[in-house]
């Protein structure tokens, strides 16, 4: 008989996880070798092939991007043992180790789990590291804590095993007010606090994603209230597990079957699903309502030092490339103990942050930082570039995005440009999965090779004037050696014309991107 | 103006992005495409119709054959499968062709009862052509003719049509109804066939007058001949291969007695065989004796199989030397030869061992050692030149013309024909080849997994050897729908070709890692002929020296993976057809 003709439409990745999604690292230590089928399911523990061959990263899953110090040690601690050295923070909150060898993979999961750190569903068809907006309980703006709901959620979805094999990556965050600093139009399930009669709640948006083919969130409910939160995700990632395309992966996101199946179908889905687990959609309003809080900031991470609500202060360290050392990294837990409240928190800008600083600890602890090397100033400035590893470890990445990261940081910090310091974010990806979301930065940058008459060179594709719901605008493409100069005449052109203290982003959608064009290409 | 770079040029495929493409560049980017359709010397769109029977479309895939090589479920029978050769199934070795042959039959066998004509492809044009002999060439001849718009009859001197469809082969392998329902069909578009009605040379110089146009189509009717010694004249003796299966096929040979020696390796060799084993009694020896070995011989691995459950013996690398007597007994002594050393050639040349004689019984010899046409058919100061003749209104197709030696040849020697004459009629040439460019809007889903291309194939069913002797049944029962199902997603679909957009590519190499075989190259430089065809490439191992990302559709399996990963939707996917008859503005 055939050998095998299912006529099955399933991605191979299907079959895989059709067989099991467990490993036996200590086996697989062994034998010294991870196959490929091994790799895919290792994604559920967090763990990814590197570039590099016989090298793999390990991402520590951190909901709503608070770690304990004792936490941070023992990730410090297991970086200098396992992983050269090196901590890399992520733009969703999550920690990584890069180097790791398969022989060490064992005891490096189990060393994490006596503190607490776990590396599970770092990555995989499953629900991701559920973040929040860096600020979140201490920012004057909120609606209510986004830090402890995502906390919640990752508790809650982590421990439903109907939702373990999704058709993809399934990913939730939070923001406390409508500034939306946790970026919801950009990720799978999207919530924004918002109070209506008096209840805290959120509006729910779905559908979003960068990646290969971005999309802009969809309103699935103006407000859920917040005890029904996590049940109303629950439901959603039911629509995602049931209606996801298992056949191209390319294609399996939440934001293709909203974008297939339309909005409406998918707020009916989860509107039955919520009914079918008993839980009443009563109180669930469709239509978007006024939000009763109090005016917030378009772009409060602005603020260096922010006095919480509490009197406490917030204490950034801008983290370079979003990698530190291990021995940085301890100290930063020390840190933590001697100024802050005994915690960690990253934020989706591939930093660091303090919380619960004494006002009159703010000076020291700020010196403290600057004698280790970092910036406690410059948050979501033209200089905080989030640049992803680019082809440093990652095996899809296509440019090595920490040299243009370098370029930009010094054109960026010249000092005709300190005026317009505060007038975007810069962001470098170095493929189309956008890791570093380039398309809603006000200047994004995306890496890829560019043709020349014999061989190729590195280049960027280069937008500009993106943002949360409308995605920047392609001014061109331009060989690495072409970058720096592409970039001070977008930013002098930016200085010519700028009102005030605009932003880019609201710069091109007023002049046009012509005008840029213009600048750039001498025909001005 | 600033940042403005220099690229290499982009290389083409086609001369038309979507739509009809007839320049040079066209055909040959589809027939390195297809090598089993460019092998086809009908330009059958093979994997075309295999994609139909997959999907369980029977009638389109007959249609599709139907328009490109007329006698879909005769050559679904009795083709010689070139196109299998090239099967791209077997430059990896796995598991042997994809089985076009059986497929075609498949498709044929599952029809609707009633099938209509094809559609013309001109208005009628008030020419008219007589067409002598009404054997495969001079029937495809007719056919595209009469779609041309022009008048056409037949003359068949036999009294049914068909030559050597039913003279030549067996009803065992090619039962008589499907022949004569797809004559029918023929006939049923407006084809006047008159059997019956001989020709000579005193005729065709009235044809010739009468009509706008002749063609000779009356194929190989006389046998070669060799002098064995001994061998008499005694006619229920000795028979040559093709009046035997004549005589054969019209029930008019007798049981035959004692051992039977078929002389000769060919196609009409290998039916004598068979057919001699269904006229002697089990006990009687029938056997060919061939010159060369078994791998130089036209009979497929099928026919092997069904002489070895038949019980005729294949004796290989002998000559016949002479005809002896032993008592009653006849014996036919051969020489040995064997092959020349070194000579790797489908037929090598042989030498003849010396004193090496070996004895074979033989009562009944039947000499099947090829045929020739008959000149005479042609009046005085006529001369043959390839298709055409001296005379500027007769023409020649098939066998007769000399190009030709199996159904399929005879059917693409007809096509080339009829647009040779469809010139002379009208002045000029009104059609071309060409290739139907089409986007495809399905992510690259083609149907096609890796796990296709090591599925095992399936034999074709044949009858058991018990009664396979009674009423001249067929031997091949035919695929079952399983079988067809298997086989034909076998197929690479090599009708879909992968192109990368070099304008939109990164060289982010997701393609490369995706790809299931070494199907996706870096390439430092893509060199092209004149018509834009490339030729060469110049493979590069560094991401700096890749000028292009590229497609190998040679290695492609159709499984559309590249085109998923792709993050700009560089790939597309196009489906190439070709297409016989593109209508050139007059």
């Amino acid at each position: 008989m055939p050998k095998k003709l299912t006529f099955t439409r399933r991605s191979e990745d299907e079959d895989i996880k059709a067989a099991g999604l467990f490993l036996d690292f200590d086996e697989m230590a062994k034998k010294g070798a991870m196959q490929a089928d091994d790799s895919s399911i290792a994604k559920w523990y967090g763990i990814y092939k590197s570039r590099q061959p016989g090298n793999h990263m390990a991402r520590i899953v951190i909901p709503g991007g608070v770690i304990t110090s004792a936490q941070a040690k023992n990730i410090a601690g297991i970086a200098e043992k396992y992983g050269q050295g090196i901590v890399n923070v992520t733009t969703r909150q999550a920690l990584q180790f890069h180097w790791l060898k398969v022989g060490n993979l064992a005891d490096m999961l189990r060393e994490l789990g006596e503190y607490g750190n776990s590396t599970k569903h770092g990555c995989g068809d499953v629900t991701r590291n559920v973040t929040a907006c860096p600020l979140a309980e201490t920012c004057a703006y909120r609606r209510l804590d986004a830090r402890a709901a995502a906390v919640e959620m990752a508790e809650f979805l982590g421990m439903c095993r109907d939702l373990d094999d999704l058709p993809r990556k399934f990913k939730i965050n939070f923001s406390g007010c409508g500034a939306d600093c946790a970026q919801p139009h950009i990720n799978c399930v999207g919530l924004s606090g918002v109070i209506h009669n008096g209840v805290p709640g959120y509006k729910v948006v779905i559908g979003g994603g960068m990646g290969w083919k971005p999309f802009v969130a969809e309103s699935l409910f103006g407000f859920v209230p917040h005890n029904k939160v996590k049940q109303v995700c629950r439901a959603v990632a039911i629509l995602f597990r049931e209606h996801g395309d298992r056949f191209n992966r390319a294609k399996s996101r939440l934001k293709f079957v909203v974008h297939r199946k339309g909005i409406d179908f998918c707020r009916t889905e989860v509107i039955s699903n919520l009914h079918t687990e008993n839980v009443s959609s009563d109180d669930i309003i469709v239509e978007p309502v006024t939000d009763e809080g109090v005016p917030f900031s378009l772009r409060p991470l602005l603020d260096d030092s922010p006095q919480g609500t509490d009197g406490q202060h917030t204490v950034r360290v801008i983290v370079p490339k979003g990698e530190l050392s291990f021995s940085t990294f301890y100290r930063m837990a020390e840190l933590s103990e001697r100024y802050a409240n005994q915690r960690v928190y990253t934020s989706n800008r591939q930093n660091l942050q303090f919380q619960g600083v004494a006002p009159s600890d703010v000076k020291a602890l700020e010196s403290e930082i600057r004698a280790l090397g970092y910036q406690t100033s410059g948050s979501f400035t033209l200089s905080d570039i989030v640049s992803c590893v680019g082809t440093t470890y990652c095996p899809k990445a296509v440019t090595q995005t920490r040299a243009l990261f370098d370029i930009v940081q010094r054109v960026v910090g010249e000092p005709r440009y300190e005026s317009i310091a505060q007038s975007g974010v810069i962001n470098i990806t170095g493929c189309p999965n956008s890791c570093s979301p380039y398309r809603i930065a006000d200047i994004g940058f995306r890496g890829m090779r560019i043709r020349e008459e014999s061989g190729s060179v590195e280049g960027y594709e280069v937008l500009l004037g993106g943002s949360q719901t409308a995605f920047g605008q392609k001014l061109g493409e331009f060989k690495l050696s072409d970058c720096e100069e592409m970039l001070r005449l977008v930013l002098n052109a930016f200085v010519a014309v700028r009102i005030s203290d605009e932003f880019l982003t609201d710069c091109v959608n007023r002049v046009g991107l012509g005008y840029f064009e213009k600048a750039v290409y001498g025909e001005i | 103006m600033r940042f403005e770079y220099q690229k290499a040029q982009k290389p083409k495929e086609n001369s038309v992005q979507t739509g009809v493409g007839t320049s040079p560049l066209d055909l040959k980017t589809i027939g390195k495409a297809i090598p089993c359709q460019e092998a086809c010397p009908a330009k059958t769109n093979v994997p075309g119709y295999i994609e139909h029977i997959a999907r369980g479309e029977h009638d389109a895939a007959y249609r599709i054959n139907l328009e490109d090589n007329v006698f879909p479920g005769v050559l679904g029978r009795i083709c010689t499968r070139v196109c299998e050769d090239e099967c791209r199934h077997n430059w990896t070795n796995v598991e042997g062709p994809v089985q076009i042959c059986h497929l075609k039959r498949y498709a044929a066998d599952h029809i609707a009862n009633t099938q209509t004509p094809l559609a013309p492809h001109f208005g009628p044009s008030g020419k008219k052509v007589t067409i002598v002999g009404a054997g495969p060439a001079g029937l495809t001849a007719a056919r595209e003719l009469n779609r041309l718009g022009h008048q056409v009859t037949v003359l068949e001197k036999e009294p049914l049509p068909g030559g050597m469809l039913v003279d030549g082969i067996p009803a065992f392998r090619l039962p008589r109804d499907i022949v004569a329902a797809e004559i029918a069909l023929i006939q049923d578009g407006g084809v006047t066939i008159q059997t019956g009605c001989a020709v000579g040379a005193s005729e065709m110089s009235i044809l010739i007058e009468e009509n706008d146009a002749v063609i000779v189509a009356t194929g190989t009717t006389l046998s070669n001949q060799t002098t064995i010694d001994g061998v008499g004249d005694d006619e229920t003796q000795r028979f040559t291969g093709l009046d035997f299966m004549k005589r054969y096929n019209r029930g008019e040979l007798p049981a035959l007695s004692g051992n039977v020696v078929v002389v000769g390796g060919g196609f009409t060799a290998v039916d004598c065989a068979r057919a001699a084993r269904r006229l002697v009694s089990a006990d009687s020896a029938v056997s060919i004796v061939y010159r060369r070995t078994e791998a130089s011989m036209a009979a497929d691995k099928n026919e092997f199989k069904a002489m070895r459950e038949e019980d005729v013996a294949v004796r290989t690398l002998l000559s016949p030397k002479r005809w002896k007597t032993d008592g009653s007994r006849g014996i036919l002594v051969c020489e040995r030869n064997v092959v020349k050393a070194g000579d790797t050639r489908r037929k090598p040349a042989i030498e003849t061992l010396n004193e090496s004689e070996v004895e074979i019984p033989c009562d009944v010899l039947i000499l099947a050692i090829g045929q020739r046409s008959d000149p005479r058919i042609l009046p005085n100061g006529i001369e043959l030149d390839g298709i055409r003749t001296s005379k500027e209104n007769l023409f020649a197709t098939g066998d007769f013309e000399g190009t030709s030696a199996d159904v399929i040849t005879a059917v693409a020697s007809g096509k080339k024909t009829a647009q040779v004459v469809d010139t002379h009629l009208m002045g000029q040439t009104r059609y071309v080849e060409g290739v139907r460019v089409e986007t495809t809007d399905c992510d690259g889903e083609t149907g096609r997994f890796r796990d296709h291309d090591i599925q095992w194939a399936l034999p074709m069913p044949m009858l058991d050897v018990v009664g396979r002797f009674e009423n001249q049944a067929e031997v091949e029962t035919g695929f079952t729908p399983e079988i067809a199902q298997v086989a034909a997603t076998r197929c690479y679909l090599c009708q879909y070709k992968f192109e990368i957009d070099q304008d939109l590519c990164i060289h982010c190499d997701w393609c490369i890692q995706a790809a299931p075989r070494e199907c996706i190259k870096k390439a430092a430089q893509i060199y092209c002929d004149d018509d834009g065809f490339p030729t060469k490439v110049f493979e590069a191992e560094l991401s700096k020296d890749t000028t292009f990302i590229y497609i190998d559709n040679q290695d492609c399996i159709r499984c559309g993976k590249c085109l998923r990963v792709c993050p700009t939707q560089a790939i597309s996917m196009k489906r190439l057809s070709r297409i016989g008859c593109v209508k050139l503005d007059s």
